[in-house]
């Protein structure tokens, strides 16, 4: 056990680190080469936020045994579960990587074989298709101790995180965030509030030590810090050009779902805000030219975000916000550490997808005036229900109220079968024609 | 004319009529096969005539139904579905269990048959037609290829070029434009063939295990779409002795197993 | 009567009608300020009318067609709306409702409290139940009456009890499937007294031995939709003797409180003894045994898991439930229908498919 340990956080603090240095001397860390094409230069941070992940999973491969390992998602208040020294996975994140290596369709097989219908969220069937068969794309995952979920972001993974602890074995522990319809209940910050607790006692029974307060705390401030941090390089996206794009948003967010409340997070969001605003200085646009300026709703679709960039930005169209980067940053706003569990409770309630179609209305109204956004592309997504139920709303809300071109593309955010290369392509020029 | 005939068995699909007259040990004296007639009860009616007359089966030789039009025979003694029949053909043309994949038109249906030539547990896909004959039938229709030229183009195919798409309609855009790409046409037609067998072992999934596989249905004709299959399941597979016509043997015989 | 004529009457009584999304919601509450609960699956059959595209078709039935009805002012003739926190899809749908100019009038929700039994569980679920009751009191302009709803707790024990005697004693009712679940399913829409009514006169039916000849099956899924399922399981020769629809058979509590003292008290006890539904708060292990002894009581012979396509809740429980059904050496079919009007033929081939291979099965057993 001991040996374990030592493995593991030698593993973190300096195999992991050594490994990436060697790849970065020997430029086998190269940036994805993205030719002339109509990018600006590629951000150096990407080579920093490799690194950061890769650490992150090697680490993962030493984690059995030698601490405390949880599964969570990714609206989790994982903030307690670090405090006590676990090592987290996210499966939601492993699933988007699988997708994102073109695995997905082979590990919903998996699942499929297994009795779960194709119908269900891809991120699930890759999850339990991965579980099954054993296989993965980052090496080893480490098997948990507890399953944990909040279902600030969906019900579904209550139904699929359930069914993971059922065949691993393992406890699963819920933190039920009661939907927000309008305004939020009090009744249902406290139930929040309580879980929050019950949470540090499991926490505590697993670890086999209490935290200490001061160390939840610390954890919960380089959190709420990352977040800030990661708002602020939002942010930048608001001038002409913007320095990046809602694609490369997606790839540099692992960090704040994956290692949110670590120093390295902060510190990495610190030195990629800094990038973007030398970028701003400079005038260094992540499109270019940037000649319209678009709003990405809905998860990404993780196969096929390199063709799905070049796509727009060919015609000189930049996503420079998304709501679904957005919601990391926007659900601290308002945090208040003083009252950290009374907070955390609003916090994890005041999640996007766990407020109503008015809230998500008043947030993408915000984004296409803050932003100068000329259109707003519409990602359908076929096995995101909480997502994609009222997007033809909002579509007409949008045009109606605002008057910006408004396009639905239907697709998936990491089952590649759903996606029809034609229709989208089809769909797309024809948006960015009627510019 | 043939003699002997004592029974006769239909299987109306929604593709194709099926019909056999057997004598009284089960042995196929008569048949008959056509396109489905959207007037079943008009079709049925001739083409059972014609079996009784061919075959010298009496007025009264009692007669077996079954296929999606099973009880639009007014002269059946017995109705039992396809999944029944087409089990009891099965065994009765092997004698032996094992697991039956069918291959129809429409659906696909794959069988468990046990000990006894019981049906012991079944899959359909019935819902989506990526997973049936239509899917090939409609995308080669598409490319100007006849079903039965794709045995011998798949056989040319000097390498594959995988179909991603699991819709029909999908697939069908999605061939089109890998035509345009200049793709050979013979590994599209490969592809097809390995994304239907996938899609059916897929289906077959456990229910396979270690069974012997046996493989009926009009599509078991494409020399080409058996060995894509048997490669799907890792198995070798046999196709029963006029594919087609195993549901109408099978309801045939379950007339003469009730005596 | 139709569910129309029973909102009309209902309202002209001088009281409230409330249209319900599924599944379950505190009727007890409803019926304490004398509101009508009318429950909405459906209409069956494609969405219709010009908000039938307005929901992705990747999104289940019941939500769609539900969103078109409302739309197309199919519950124009209620007072309000309630929407019970089912799934993603219902909370969709009751946003869609409420933000998107659907519907002008009042609508309600009831959250859910998922997760397991505990403490913090059954507070909010009191909490949330009391502040339901608040928003029904401003509705009705009528205060809470602690009596009214003692007497509505225990008219809805009532209902559950003959419910159970109904589904536990299947095998000893004469009555067709059909005939049966038509009976059971006005209370979709009846007021509980009139309901309790119309199962008392077919518990009073009740045979003193079996009269159900054919195949026992069990069957588990949300709701029997469309109702010709229960056609042809009866032309095949089969019959429903354990029931674990969740508009049926999940509904009924078997808890019988001792006290009323504290109502709320009471029906967070109720919520909480309710057969496991993963629209509520259950785990797949409580699912699984609860099938395990429904086949106990029942002696069914098979099982049929009627999914509705879309369904994420069910069908995120199915290859557990599955799993356990064949460990008990129990065969099974998988039925996914969309609230179609009509069965297809395909759907009734394998229903007739699987009674006749049940029945081989029970014939060489007997043998």
């Amino acid at each position: 056990m001991i040996s374990r340990r030592l493995r593991y956080e030698l593993a973190g603090r300096a195999v992991g680190p050594l490994l990436a240095a060697l790849r970065r001397r020997r430029g086998t860390s190269r940036l994805a080469a993205r030719d002339d094409g109509p990018f600006g230069p590629p951000l150096e941070s990407t080579r920093r936020l490799k690194e950061l992940m890769g650490i992150y999973y090697y680490q993962g491969r030493f984690a059995d045994g030698a601490v405390p390992v949880a599964w969570v998602t990714s609206g989790f208040p994982v903030e307690i579960l670090r405090a006590h020294g676990f090592y987290c996975v996210y499966p939601e994140n492993h699933a988007a990587l699988c997708a994102a290596r073109r695995l997905g369709p082979q590990l919903s097989e998996v699942a499929e074989a297994a009795g779960y219908s194709r119908d269900l969220c891809a991120y699930a069937r890759m999850d339990i298709g991965s579980v099954l068969s054993g296989d993965t794309p980052v090496g080893r995952i480490p098997k948990p101790d507890l399953v944990a979920a909040c279902s600030n972001i969906c019900q579904t993974v209550v139904y699929w995180f359930r069914a993971v602890a059922d065949h691993l074995g393992v406890p699963f522990v819920l933190v039920d965030t009661p939907f927000v319809y309008g305004d939020f209940q009090p009744h249902g910050l406290a139930f929040v509030a309580e879980q929050l607790e019950e949470l540090a006692q499991t926490a505590a029974r697993i670890a086999r030590r209490p935290a200490r307060e001061v160390d939840i705390e610390r954890v919960v401030e380089l959190a709420w810090r990352a977040s800030q941090e990661w708002g602020a390089c939002l942010e930048e996206g608001r001038h002409r050009p913007s320095p990046w794009t809602a694609f490369d948003h997606f790839i540099h967010m692992a960090p704040i779902v994956a290692l949110r409340g670590t120093q390295g997070c902060l510190d990495y969001y610190r030195e990629l805000h800094a990038e973007l605003s030398e970028r701003v200085r400079g005038g260094i646009g992540g499109v270019v030219p940037e000649r319209h300026r678009l709003l990405w709703d809905n998860i990404a679709i993780w196969y096929r975000l390199r063709d799905l960039s070049r796509l727009f930005a060919d015609d000189g169209f930049a996503f420079v916000c998304a709501t679904y980067s957005s919601a990391w940053a926007q659900s601290w706003d308002g945090f208040d550490p003083a009252h950290r569990v009374h907070s955390t409770a609003a916090m994890l309630s005041g999640v996007l997808l766990n407020r109503d179609l008015a809230n998500r209305l008043a947030l993408m109204k915000g984004l296409v005036r803050d932003f100068s956004v000329d259109g707003v592309v519409l990602h359908s997504d076929r096995s995101c229900k909480p997502y994609s139920v009222g997007q033809y709303d909002l579509k007409d809300a949008l045009q109606r109220e605002l008057g910006v071109r408004v396009v639905v593309l239907e697709a998936d955010h990491a089952d590649s079968r759903a996606y029809s290369a034609e229709q989208i392509e089809t769909r797309a020029h024809a948006f960015m024609e009627s510019f | 004319m043939a003699s002997g005939a004592v029974v006769l068995g239909v299987d109306v699909g929604s593709t194709s009529w099926k019909g056999v007259a057997v004598d009284s040990a089960g042995r196929i004296v008569a048949r008959r096969v056509e396109a489905t007639d959207p007037r079943i009860e008009a079709q049925t009616e001739r083409l059972v005539a014609e079996l009784r007359a061919i075959s010298g089966a009496g007025h009264d030789a009692p007669l077996g139904a079954t296929g999606y039009g099973r009880k639009r025979v007014p002269a059946a003694t017995r109705i039992l579905t396809e999944i029944t029949c087409h089990a009891r053909g099965a065994y009765h043309l092997t004698g032996r269990p094992g697991v039956l994949i069918d291959f129809g038109g429409q659906d696909t249906k794959v069988i468990r048959i046990g000990d006894g030539g019981e049906v012991s547990d079944f899959r359909m896909n019935d819902k989506c037609a990526a997973g049936t004959g239509r899917f090939l039938e409609v995308i080669l229709a598409r490319l100007g290829v006849g079903l039965d030229q794709a045995p011998e183009l798949v056989a040319r195919a000097a390498g594959e070029v995988a179909i991603s798409s699991t819709c029909t309609v999908f697939a069908e855009s999605e061939v089109i434009s890998l035509v345009a790409q200049g793709e050979p046409l013979p590994a599209i037609v490969l592809g097809l063939h390995r994304a239907l067998s996938g899609r059916v072992a897929t289906l077959a999934g456990r229910l396979v295990d270690d069974a012997e596989l046996f493989m009926s249905g009009g599509v078991a004709l494409n020399r080409a779409m058996a060995d894509a299959l048997a490669a799907a399941v890792g198995r070798p597979i046999t196709v029963l002795p006029e594919p087609q016509l195993v549901g109408a043997l099978g309801a045939a015989v379950s007339v003469l197993d009730a005596g | 009567m139709n569910r129309l004529q029973v909102i009309h009457a209902h309202r002209s009584r001088g009281h409230k009608v409330l249209a319900v999304l599924p599944i379950h919601y505190p009727k007890e509450i409803l019926t304490a300020f004398d509101i009508l609960a009318v429950e909405l699956w459906g209409p069956p059959g494609p969405p219709r009318g010009p908000d039938a595209g307005r929901i992705q078709s990747s999104v289940c039935a019941i939500v769609r067609n539900a969103l078109a009805f409302i739309s197309a002012g199919g519950v124009d003739a209620v007072d309000g709306l309630l929407f019970p926190h089912t799934c993603d899809s219902i909370q969709g749908l009751a946003t869609v409702v409420r933000d998107f100019g659907s519907w002008s009038g009042p609508v309600f929700q009831f959250i859910h409290a998922r997760g397991e039994d505990r403490p913090s569980a059954r507070r909010f679920v009191e909490a949330e139940l009391k502040s339901l009751a608040a928003e029904l009191a401003t509705f009705t302009g009528r205060s809470l009456d602690g009596e009214r709803l003692r007497d509505a707790i225990r008219i809805h024990r009532n209902i559950d009890r003959l419910r159970a005697t109904l589904l536990d004693q299947r095998s000893r009712l004469a009555m067709t499937d059909p005939e049966l679940y038509r009976l059971l399913r006005q209370g979709e829409f009846l007021w509980p007294a009139d309901h309790l009514a119309e199962l008392e006169a077919a518990a009073a039916g009740l045979a003193p031995a079996p009269v159900q000849q054919g195949l026992p099956l069990l069957v588990s899924g949300i709701v029997p939709e469309p109702m010709s399922v229960l056609d042809a399981l009866a032309g095949a020769g089969a019959w429903i003797a354990a029931d674990d629809y969740a508009a049926v058979g999940r509904r009924v509590t078997r808890h019988h409180p001792t006290s009323l003292d504290d109502p709320f008290a009471t029906l967070v006890d109720l919520y909480f003894a309710a057969p496991p539904c993963p629209t509520r708060q259950s785990n797949q292990t409580a699912r699984a045994d609860r099938l395990e002894q429904l086949l106990d009581a029942s002696g069914a012979l098979g099982a049929l898991l009627h999914t509705v396509k879309f369904c994420e809740p069910e069908l995120f429980d199915l290859p557990v439930l599955r799993r356990r059904l064949l460990e008990r050496g129990v065969p099974v079919l998988q039925l996914e229908t969309e609230l179609e009007r009509e069965l297809s033929g395909q759907a009734v081939t394998r229903i007739e498919a699987f009674v006749e291979m049940l029945g081989a099965i029970a014939a060489r057993g007997a043998r």
